[in-house]
C-alpha cells in the first residue's frame, strides 16, 4: 500500500507539470500576443506609436524573453499563487480565482452527491427487479440521459423554468456562508440538470455490476445461511459492485468539470466556467492559463483520490 | 452443334457466376438479418444512422433554403412554409437543421479519421519499439490526459481561433491520446505474441512486423474506436459551439443554433427544440450502434445480461 501510494504520489507532479507546459506553450502558439491584442483592441494611435506600445508592453510582461525562461517565471509565480495579471478584468487572476473556485466547487460536489445519491439506489432496483417495470423505466431513464447532450437538458430545464414558473436567472450569487437558503435555491438546477446527464452511467454500471455478483457463489451463501434479502443486497453484493463504479466516477471528473462548464453558461452562475469562456474568447491569456490550470489541478486530485480509494477499498490491491 | 456451345457455355457461364452473385447478395441480406436478429438495438441505431447520412448527402436537394440565408421575417413559428419556424436573423430552421447533418457528420468524420488514426500509429509503434520514445510519448499522454476534455478543447479553440477546420483539429487532438493509449495496450499484447515472434525468427524486419502483423490484428478495437468516438466528436463539437467557440456562428452548427435559441427561450422556444432533438438523436442512433459493434467484437459480452 504504501509503495502504491509513493508511486501514484510520484506520478502526480511530473504529469501536473506536463500539462502545465502544454498549456503555456498552446497559449504562445497564438496568433498575435497579449501585447497586440492590448494595444490593437483599445488603441487609436498611428500604427508607429503602437508599434512602440507593443514592444513596451512585451518588455514589461517579459514576453521578448525566451519561452523556456517565461514559463520558470511563471511556474515560479504561479506556486508563490501569483497568477498575473487580468487585463479585462482589470484585476490579478489571484483574485479571480479566490472569488470564482469556491462556487465551481460547490456546483460539482452538489452535483456528484445528488447524481451518486439517486443513481446507486436505482440501479440496485433495477438489477434486483430485473426484467420488471421498475426496470425497464430506470433503463429507460439512464439510456435518455445518456443520448440527450448536456446542454441539451439544461436549455430544456431553463425553458420548463422560465415558461412555467417565470424563473428569471438570478443577477448576483449568493455565496453559501452568506445565505445557505438562496445559494441552494440558485444552484438546484444546474445541480439537478447535470446530477441527471452523470446518474445514467452510474446507473448503468451499477444495475450491470449487480447482476453479475448477484450470481455469484457468496451470496448464494449468504441466501442459503439465511439472510435477509435486505443484508444480501446491501451486504454483500452491492459492496462488492462499487468498486468499478468508483473508478468510473473518477473517469468522468472530467466531464463533471466540463459539465460545469455548461452549466455555469446556461444558468448564470458566475463561476470558474464562465470565467474561462469570457477569458478565451476576450484572449485574457494569464486567466485562461490560470483557470486551466487549476481545473487540471483539480482533475489529477480526483483521479488520484479514486485510486487511493479504489486501493483502500480492494483488499487485493490494499496487500498486493 | 456451334449453337449448342453457345447454349453450354452459356449454362455453364449461368450455372458458375449467377449463383455466386446470387450467393453474395444472399449473404450480405443474411448478415445484415443476421445482425439486426442479434443486436436490434444497433439495427434501431444503424437505421438512424443511415438516415443522418443521407440527410448529410442530399443536403442540397432536401433543404428548401440555403443555410445561411437571411431573407426571411425573424422569429416565425413553426408553419406549413417554415415547418420548424425562422431564426432570430430570419433564416429558414429546417434548412440549418439540414445543412447541420452535414457539418456535424463532416466535422465527426474527419476529425475522428485523424485523430483516431494517428492515435492508433503513434500508440502502435511507441508500443513496439518501448525505450526512452515510448516513455516520453506515456508522460505526454498523460499531460494531454490531465485536462479535461472540454476544457482542453476550449484552450486549443483559444489558440487555434474560431473556425470549422480549427473545430476538426482541436477535435483530432483531444482524440488522439486516449487512441494511443488503447492502441498501445493492445499491441502491447500482440507484440507478445508467438506469431510476432515467428515472423521475427524468419527473419522479418521490425516495420515489416509492425505493418504486417500488428496492425492488421488490432484493427478490431480501430474499427470500435473510430465508431464510438464519433458520437462523442459530434457531442463535443456541439458543445463548443453553444459556448460561443466552436464554428463560427453564420455555421449551422446545432450547438450554435442552440445559443442562439437560449437568447429568445422565452419567445421562441422552437429555436431549441428541433436543434437539440437532431442533436440529441444522432447521438442515440450512433450510441445504439457503436454499442452494439462492441459488444459484437467483444467475445464476453455476447449474450449478456446487460
Amino acid at each position: 500500500m504504501r509503495k502504491y501510494l509513493a508511486r501514484r504520489l510520484l506520478l502526480f507532479v511530473p504529469t501536473l507539470l506536463g500539462a502545465s507546459i502544454l498549456i503555456f506553450v498552446l497559449m504562445r502558439l497564438v496568433p498575435g500576443d497579449i501585447a497586440e491584442i492590448l494595444v490593437y483592441q483599445t488603441g487609436t494611435e498611428s500604427s508607429a506609436v503602437q508599434e512602440k506600445q507593443i514592444q513596451q508592453i512585451r518588455e514589461e510582461l517579459g514576453l521578448d524573453r525566451p519561452i523556456v525562461v517565461q514559463y520558470v517565471a511563471w511556474l515560479g509565480n504561479a506556486l508563490r499563487g501569483d497568477f498575473g495579471y487580468s487585463y479585462t478584468q482589470r484585476r490579478p487572476v489571484t483574485d479571480i480565482l479566490k472569488e470564482r473556485f469556491p462556487r465551481s466547487m460547490e456546483l460539482a460536489f452538489l452535483t456528484l452527491v445528488v447524481a451518486v445519491l439517486w443513481a446507486i439506489p436505482l440501479g440496485v432496483v433495477s438489477a434486483v427487479r430485473q426484467n420488471t417495470w421498475a426496470d425497464y423505466t430506470v433503463r429507460l431513464v439512464s439510456i435518455s440521459g445518456l443520448s440527450l447532450p448536456i446542454f441539451f437538458t439544461g436549455v430544456l430545464i431553463l425553458y420548463g423554468l422560465v415558461r412555467f414558473f417565470q424563473y428569471l436567472p438570478p443577477l448576483e450569487f449568493v455565496a453559501f456562508v452568506d445565505n445557505p437558503a438562496e445559494n441552494l435555491k440558485q444552484l438546484i438546477w444546474p445541480t439537478l440538470a447535470q446530477a441527471y446527464y452523470i446518474s445514467a452511467p452510474i446507473m448503468r454500471l451499477t444495475r450491470s455490476q449487480m447482476l453479475e455478483v448477484i450470481r455469484h457463489d457468496y451470496v448464494r451463501t449468504a441466501r442459503a445461511k439465511g439472510l435477509g434479502e435486505r443484508a444480501v443486497v446491501y451486504r454483500h453484493a452491492l459492496r462488492n459492485s462499487l468498486l468499478p463504479v468508483i473508478t468510473f466516477i473518477g473517469w468522468w471528473g472530467g466531464r463533471l468539470l466540463g459539465g460545469i462548464v455548461i452549466m455555469e453558461i446556461i444558468f448564470a452562475i458566475p463561476g470558474m466556467g464562465t470565467a474561462l469562456v469570457q477569458a478565451v474568447s476576450y484572449r485574457d491569456y494569464p486567466t485562461v492559463q490560470a483557470i486551466i490550470f487549476v481545473m487540471a489541478l483539480v482533475y489529477l486530485t480526483i483521479n488520484l483520490l479514486v485510486d487511493l480509494a479504489y486501493a483502500w477499498l480492494d483488499p487485493r490491491i490494499r496487500y498486493a | 452443334m456451334a449453337r449448342r456451345l453457345e447454349l453450354t457455355i452459356g449454362m455453364v457461364q449461368e450455372a458458375g457466376l449467377a449463383p455466386e452473385r446470387v450467393g453474395r447478395a444472399r449473404g450480405l441480406l443474411r448478415a445484415l438479418s443476421w445482425f439486426a436478429a442479434r443486436q436490434p438495438l444497433g439495427a434501431i441505431g444503424g437505421v438512424i444512422v443511415l438516415a443522418l447520412i443521407a440527410t448529410a448527402i442530399l443536403a442540397p436537394q432536401l433543404a428548401p433554403h440555403g443555410a445561411k440565408d437571411a431573407q426571411f421575417t425573424q422569429y416565425l413559428p413553426p408553419s406549413a412554409e417554415f415547418p420548424m419556424g425562422t431564426d432570430h436573423i430570419g433564416r429558414d430552421i429546417l434548412s440549418r437543421v439540414i445543412w447541420g447533418a452535414r457539418l456535424s457528420l463532416y466535422v465527426g468524420l474527419v476529425s475522428v479519421a485523424f485523430g483516431v488514426t494517428l492515435g492508433a500509429l503513434w500508440g502502435i509503434i511507441t508500443a513496439y519499439f518501448g525505450g526512452w520514445a515510448d516513455g516520453a510519448s506515456q508522460r505526454a499522454v498523460d499531460a494531454l490526459m490531465a485536462l479535461p476534455p472540454i476544457v482542453l478543447a476550449l484552450s486549443l479553440m483559444a489558440a487555434l481561433g474560431q473556425s470549422v477546420n480549427n473545430v476538426i483539429m482541436a477535435l483530432a487532438i483531444l482524440l488522439t491520446p486516449t487512441a494511443a493509449r488503447t492502441m498501445r495496450s493492445v499491441a502491447l499484447s500482440i507484440k507478445e505474441s508467438p506469431y510476432v515472434e515467428a515472423a521475427r525468427a524468419a527473419g522479418c524486419s521490425h516495420w515489416r512486423v509492425v505493418f504486417r502483423h500488428v496492425l492488421p490484428n488490432s484493427v478490431a478495437t480501430y474499427i470500435v474506436l473510430f465508431t464510438v468516438n464519433i458520437a462523442y466528436a459530434i457531442v463535443v463539437e456541439a458543445a463548443l459551439s453553444f459556448l460561443g467557440l466552436g464554428a463560427p456562428p453564420d455555421e449551422p452548427s446545432w450547438g450554435g443554433m442552440l445559443t442562439a435559441g437560449t437568447q429568445a427561450i422565452e419567445t421562441a422556444p422552437w429555436m431549441i427544440f428541433f436543434p437539440g432533438l437532431a442533436i440529441s438523436l444522432t447521438v442515440f442512433g450512433l450510441n445504439l450502434l457503436g454499442d452494439s459493434i462492441r459488444d459484437l467484437t467483444d467475445p464476453r459480452l455476447r449474450g449478456g445480461l446487460g
